[in-house]
């Protein structure tokens, strides 16, 4: 059970930060490219989802799962998106992501008014939390199960 | 009191604006300081007498000193001051170990060259109370490692 990588974007498609622990293989392209290609693909997801959707749509779309790893997908009412990857043995993470926005995001980010909204995230402060954070969550271990 | 995070983001503001207006008529940093300064002087001597209104007179300055570590900073900031100092001839030093204006900013050496700006406002508030309880006063605050800070307060000895 582990983290392997965290993605934070803002509403207009910028990368405001990326974190890995445990990532085993790369994407073989840049990390913008990278980062382009998750927000293009996340936002043609939510579209298509919100159009095939056979009931009224509650929360959208909410995750996705291959035979190794599964992507958690968290968006706020103000447009930042949370994506986090991990491997298959955990549950859902929405109020993980959550509260990774509540209390690290919108505590040390939105707060700290040096901190200019829309770049991507120079604070240490910030990074630091967010790591202690995601090594303390129950599911996290250093080594892939 | 209403929610900190208001008065965070007010401040927060302020500062940009003073340092936004000194941009354009192209004043030195140190103008944007005292003016910050002065604007948290107004205020001190505001607050001081809403907090002072029902308390008994002040029996020496040690204790004038002892009602700002201690009530007064509570009021502003919903903690006390960590250490007091003092040399006994006019010198003392508040330490506060988790100055609530820069917690958000770093924990440590980042950003540490701004970290004045957001005191600015403090120390007039510190010099704006005690000039208001009689204690004429000169205030400074320094920082090392956030969000730690010192502030110094020399106080003019009336011959």
């Amino acid at each position: 059970m582990t983290v392997h990588n965290l993605y934070i974007f803002d509403r207009n498609g910028t990368c405001l930060h990326y974190s890995e622990w445990n990532r085993k293989k790369q994407a073989g392209i840049s990390k913008e490219e990278e980062f382009k290609l998750m927000y293009g693909m996340l936002f043609s997801i939510r579209s298509f989802v919100s159009k095939m959707s056979p009931l009224d749509m509650k929360d959208g779309f909410v995750a996705y799962q291959t035979s190794r790893y599964k992507l958690h997908y968290y968006e706020t009412p103000t447009g930042m998106k949370i994506i986090m990857n991990t491997d298959l043995g955990v549950p859902s993470c929405r109020d993980v992501l959550h509260q990774i926005y509540s209390t690290l995001y919108v505590e040390y980010i939105v707060r700290n008014p040096l901190c200019v909204l829309g770049e991507p995230l120079q604070s240490e402060l910030f990074t630091s939390r967010l790591d202690s954070f995601v090594r303390a969550l129950p599911f996290f271990s250093v080594r892939a199960a | 009191m209403a929610d900190e995070a208001l008065f965070q983001f007010l401040h927060n503001e302020v500062i940009q604006y003073v340092y936004k207006s000194a941009e354009n008529g192209e004043m030195e940093n140190g103008r944007c300081v005292s003016k910050l300064e002065h604007l948290g002087f107004r205020v001190g001597q505001g607050l001081i007498e809403r907090f002072t209104k029902d308390t008994s007179r002040f029996k020496d300055e040690l204790d004038v000193m002892k009602f700002i570590c201690k009530d007064y900073w509570t009021s502003v900031f919903k903690k006390q001051i960590d250490n007091l100092r003092t040399n006994h001839q006019g010198i003392y030093v508040l330490q506060d170990n988790k100055f609530r204006l820069l917690t958000q900013l770093s924990s440590g050496k980042q950003y540490l060259e701004h970290a004045p700006k957001y005191l600015a406002f403090a120390c007039g508030l510190v010099r704006g109370g005690l000039s208001n309880l009689g204690v004429r006063s000169i205030v400074t605050a320094e920082v090392s490692v956030m969000p730690a800070c010192d502030i110094r307060i020399m106080i003019k000895q009336v011959n």
